[in-house]
């Protein structure tokens, strides 16, 4: 009988060889195939192995440790050509599912809030931030909320039919109108709120203008008043510089300058620094003492602010529109632009 | 009102401030500066020069040949006009020279005789109007003899600028360079340089004699005869004021009577004294009388009106227009001056009345100064004696039965710092007023006296402003006044979440006004009886587009859409938040708000070729969207009978029961009334009840047991609504029911003709174990029951 033999030299050739042949295996498939080949059953490593036991005990450790070397080395480069190939795969599979990119992708349809209201929206928004109440009036108002309330005498000429919009309401006792500013609601709050108070008042307001570039005869206020024991011209200029501080940014320019209306006294107009010059923004001043009168105030103890803004014009300042129709126009391609 | 510095500066000493300067200080005292116009003169090279001789032109008839002395030298310049001899002082446009910015002087040859240059008239120099011969310069402007070879502009005003201020109506004492000189004279703390108004009196006296009638109606009528007058062409400077402020010049006579209202303020008028006779009355009109006013106009006066009138009828309409038969001609040897306080509201009422307004009724109706009257006359009488050879009179006519003192209001020193946030002590606000012409005495209260030519300071707040204007509001330092908090009020802040919700859904936000017109609620085709038709009417509508308060929102927003497709936008999605205008019982109309939207063209268009056009279900599918959002159940709806919806495809949706509005199709007839083809979607729904403040949702924790999910079809009558079917699986009791989806519905073969069949996908699922396939069984059997009751449909295929 012949000594057991045991033929390491071709194991040795497969460690030698098995590297080429691993980086020439193209697929996966072909990688599967030359496992089976270099480590699987009917391998020469396998076969090595399993004629370990035929080797005399003192030789078998050295030939054991020269195999599991070889075979070792083979696995790994075989797991690190696996993971090549499936990479390479995936690629090639994801490579197949590509597209366009830049075509146009599938959108939920958005619309947009009317840039009117943007305005109206975040002018609400900085007032409520310091502390004030939001309060809404009717539109259709009587002529005693909208001018004799407001210390607007019966022969004043906005109550003229040329500038203010009647309606055939009633039994024209007391006549109603559209509301030619939001003030009226200044009466109605401090009727029913005592002192002091903080609240602004949003809303629709008419005028008989015909619609131009600078005027319709519907457009938007919001209406601010403050009233309390100590409040004084300080208090509105800070107030409104606070707020054109928030809506114009914190490097905003304002003046105040003397104007007039009936229902504030001193009365003011503020502008600010806009576009290289000052540009009008809102009337406003102290609440006449008739009118707290009216609404059973008493002057001697209270004072307050009152102010007017309008919407629109904060819109065509902000958005750079110099025509109020532009900003009117229920143009879809008009309304896109009011992001 | 416009007017130049120069002529401001006859009131006050502006030396060393510029015309900027000006402009700001006019703005810090309340009168808004419009605009600022530099005046320029559009000539250059045209010098003063005095004609030495007047002679022939050899070769022609019809011009002059002159010897000029233009400085350092003769020139011999040919000349048409013929209105000047040797000795006159002109303007002489020297070759080089360039008139109206293009034209230029040269040497020109004229019949063989060169000129060197031309002599100019006032158009020519576009100084003024006049053309008819060239300007003599000696009559008015004496010192430009002393000026012969300087530059024409040194005689006239440098740096000049026309201002245009707007007056607030409260100020109708600053309607003239004289009161705005006033301000700004307390404001720079300068002496306020008062006209001299100072008359030689001729005799005999004057027979003209004042009867007031009406001492409510007229306080004051003073006047002043002037004699001899010779009615002509003003002098340049009056007319160049005139031209600035931009009053066309007339006569001597009509432009005196302007200059002097617009230096002073107080309108005046001038009566042909032989026309009116001696004898002046002033009153009320009485019912059925009638004045012919200057324009020609036969006017029809009320009661209510008040005339001058001679002895037996009215002849003017009193503070607004004078009258045509007693006008001022080229005849006229007397006049009277009229100067007249007219009650304010009554001036207002009858030009508003009449559509008559005139620069003299503006003024009068804010409230002109009583005490001022006679000086306005005399000042009138004064510029006529000046300019047009004119004699003042003896006896002023002046009747002021009802004198209009000066009001004396006490002022506590602490209502500076109580309104305005400074504080002043009491000299410095006695300083303030005093500078603005009120008399003050006392120290604390002090008592001031404020001026007739004030009527707009009547209480102590009115002079709170007075300090507070002269002491600068750059003064007063700034706080913010803070308010009680409060927040969003619950339904502005749901309103907002709505308005999101329409816009999340691909609806733009539009403003549309608040009228519409009566013709729309037959484009809508609303029968007689419908509510809507119950409008609201604007008494002065702009337009009979605009005639009506909308009691609905549909129509403004289908006029925008078609808006839209006029200008080839096809694809539309609009809504709106907005009032109508409804009847109602109590003194004001109701307002309620609603939502409204539209939308035409097509949905989900896209490269890949999906897009259909849109059709009831996005209105449906919207209204869902909106309910969800706003914890409101989707369901409750029923079909929609209302004339501007298509009958078979719109559904009324109802919230709590009570039905809040319709969403759907447009009916195809309305669409096209309004210019719209294919399917029109809209809704009109009322807010009120959408933006309620809701109780908050209470989180329920969702199973995490397997479902048991199963599919039901059922077959039933067509005409059974899908939410019957809905309903009825509400009501079998099916514990634990997660979801019920309608996932197909259908018509046709294999079903019978007036069949169909909606298939429902069902999802129970318990929260403390797995359902058995029994449970579910049962569950499913229960449903198919209680459908089969309630609709009578019956289960397609296996219970």
């Amino acid at each position: 009988m012949s000594e057991p033999h045991l033929d390491l030299s071709e194991v040795i050739a497969v460690g030698q060889s098995a590297g080429e042949e691993i980086a020439a295996a193209g697929t996966l498939e072909e990688l599967t195939a030359l496992r089976e080949r270099l480590i699987g059953r009917d391998s020469a490593i396998a076969r090595a192995r399993r004629g370990l036991g035929d080797l005399p005990a003192d030789q078998r450790p050295a030939a054991g440790k020269t195999i599991s070397a070889v075979a070792d080395a083979v696995t790994v480069q075989l797991e690190e050509r696996r993971t090549e190939l499936a990479a390479h795969a995936e690629l090639a599979t994801l490579r197949r599912d590509a597209t366009d990119v830049s075509l146009p992708g599938r959108r939920p349809e958005r619309g947009s809030f009317h840039a009117i209201n943007q305005v109206m929206d975040e002018m609400i928004d900085i007032f409520v931030s310091i502390g004030y109440a939001v309060a809404d009036g009717p539109e259709a108002e009587t002529e005693f909320y909208n001018f004799t309330a407001l210390n607007m005498p019966p022969t004043h000429p906005a109550r003229l039919e040329t500038d203010t919009l009647y309606l055939e309401y009633g039994d024209r006792a007391e006549e109603i109108l559209l509301r030619t500013h939001t003030s009226p609601m200044q009466a109605r709050y401090m009727e029913e709120h005592d002192p002091p108070v903080h609240v602004v008042v949003p809303g629709r307001v008419f005028r008989r203008d015909p619609l131009d570039a600078t005027h319709s005869p519907v457009f938007h206020q919001m209406e601010g008043l403050a009233v309390a024991e100590g409040v004084t011209f300080a208090d509105l200029k800070g107030t409104l510089f606070y707020f054109a501080k928030e809506f114009f940014g914190p490097a905003t320019k304002v003046k105040f300058l003397p104007d007039y209306f009936p229902f504030t006294e001193p009365s003011a107009q503020m502008l600010v620094w806009t576009n290289d010059r000052w540009l009008e923004l809102l009337g406003c001043g102290m609440v006449n003492p008739a009118v707290f009168e009216h609404v059973g105030y008493d002057p001697d103890i209270v004072t307050g602010f009152a102010f007017g803004m309008g919407a629109d014009r904060m819109a065509m300042v902000r958005h750079g529109v110099d025509n109020l129709r532009l900003l009117l126009e229920p143009d879809v391609r008009v309304l896109r632009q009011f992001r | 009102m416009k007017f130049t510095l120069d002529w401001l500066s006859d009131f006050v000493d502006l030396t060393g401030r510029d015309s900027q300067e000006i402009a700001d200080a006019l703005e810090s005292l309340g009168h808004e500066v419009e605009q600022m116009t530099p005046i320029e003169y559009p000539f250059t090279g045209v010098v003063i020069g005095r004609v030495l001789e007047v002679g022939s032109h050899p070769n022609a008839d019809k011009v002059r040949l002159c010897r000029v002395d233009i400085g350092d030298e003769e020139s011999e310049i040919i000349c048409g006009a013929w209105n000047f001899e040797a000795g006159a002082v002109v303007p002489v446009a020297v070759p080089g020279a360039v008139l109206g910015g293009d034209f230029e002087i040269t040497r020109r040859t004229i019949r063989g005789v060169v000129s060197n240059g031309m002599i100019c008239s006032e158009q020519e120099l576009q100084l003024g109007e006049e053309s008819a011969g060239i300007m003599v310069l000696d009559d008015e402007f004496p010192e430009a003899i002393d000026r012969v070879g300087q530059s024409l502009t040194v005689l006239l005003p440098e740096g000049d600028v026309i201002y245009d201020v707007a007056i607030t109506p409260n100020r109708p004492d600053a309607m003239s360079v004289l009161g705005l000189a006033r301000d700004l004279a307390a404001l720079y703390d300068v002496p306020l340089r008062t006209p001299a108004i100072e008359l030689e009196e001729h005799h005999p006296e004057t027979t003209a004699t004042v009867t007031i009638l009406d001492a409510e109606a007229c306080p004051r009528f003073a006047g002043r005869e002037v004699r001899g007058i010779e009615v002509g062409p003003s002098p340049l400077w009056m007319r160049r004021r005139l031209a600035a402020a931009g009053v066309r010049p007339i006569s001597n006579v009509v432009d005196a009577s302007n200059y002097a209202m617009i230096e002073l303020g107080h309108p005046t008028h001038a009566f042909d004294l032989d026309r009116l006779g001696d004898t002046v009355i002033v009153r009320r009109a009485d019912a059925g009388e009638t004045v012919v006013t200057l324009d020609g106009q036969d006017r029809d006066l009320l009661p209510g009106d008040i005339v001058v009138a001679d002895a037996t009828e009215p002849v003017a309409l009193a503070g607004i227009m004078g009258g045509l038969e007693t006008e001022v001609h080229d005849d006229t040897t007397r006049l009277l001056i009229e100067a007249a306080y007219w009650d304010p509201p009554s001036i207002l009422l009858t030009s508003k009345r009449l559509g008559l307004r005139s620069e003299a009724s503006a003024r009068f109706e804010r409230g002109m100064d009583p005490s001022f009257c006679a000086l306005a006359a005399d000042r009138v009488a004064q510029l006529l004696v000046q300019i047009a050879g004119g004699r003042a009179m003896a006896g002023p006519v002046d009747a002021y039965p009802a004198v209009i003192e000066p009001l004396e209001i006490p002022f506590p020193i602490a209502e500076v710092p109580r309104h305005l946030g400074i504080e002043l002590d009491a000299a410095e606000v006695t300083s303030l007023l005093e500078r603005l012409g009120f008399a003050v005495a006392g120290e604390d209260p002090l008592l001031v006296t404020i001026p007739t030519r004030r009527p707009d300071v009547r209480r102590s707040i009115d002079l709170v402003e007075e300090v507070g204007r002269l002491h600068g509001y750059d003064s007063i330092p700034t706080h913010v006044a803070t308010g009680q908090g409060g927040g969003i009020p619950a339904p502005l802040r749901r309103m907002r979440r709505l308005r999101s919700v329409m816009v999340g859904a691909g609806y733009h936000e539009v403003v549309t006004f608040s009228f519409i017109g009566g013709a729309d609620m037959d484009g809508l085709g609303l029968p007689e009886t419908d509510a809507r038709r119950a409008t609201i009417a604007v008494t002065n509508p702009l337009r009979d587009e605009e005639g009506v308060m909308r009691t609905t929102l549909l129509p403004g927003l289908l006029k925008a859409a078609a808006l839209n497709v006029s200008r080839r936008v096809l694809d539309v999605a609009l809504f709106e938040t907005g009032r109508v205008f409804l009847p109602g019982a109590g003194k004001l109309p109701e307002q309620p708000t609603h939502l409204g939207f539209i939308r035409t063209g097509r949905v989900g268009v896209d490269w890949e070729g999906g897009g259909r056009e849109v059709d009831v279900r996005d209105a449906t599918g919207l209204w869902e969207v909106i309910a969800t959002d706003l914890g409101i159940n989707e369901r409750l709806r029923r079909p929609a009978a209302t004339p501007e919806f298509h009958p078979g495809r719109a559904a009324e949706v109802l919230v709590a029961g009570t039905a809040v509005g319709v969403v759907g199709e447009i009916h195809p007839r309305v669409a096209a009334a309004f210019g719209l083809t294919g399917r029109v979607i809209a809704g009109e729904i009322e807010t009120d009840v959408l933006t309620m403040d809701r109780a908050p949702f209470q989180l329920s924790a969702p199973s995490n047991f397997p479902p048991a999910v199963f599919d039901l079809a059922f077959e039933l009558d067509a005409a059974v609504p899908a939410a019957d079917v809905l309903a009825a699986i509400d009501d079998a009791g099916a514990d634990p029911l997660e979801t019920v989806t309608i996932f197909d519905v259908f018509t046709g073969p294999p079903l019978a003709a007036g069949r169909k069949s909606i298939a429902v996908n069902v999802t129970l699922r318990a929260h403390d174990r797995t359902l058995t396939d029994e449970e579910a069984r049962e569950v499913r059997k229960r449903i198919a029951d209680r459908v089969a009751a309630a609709t009578g449909g019956a289960v397609r295929g296996e219970v």
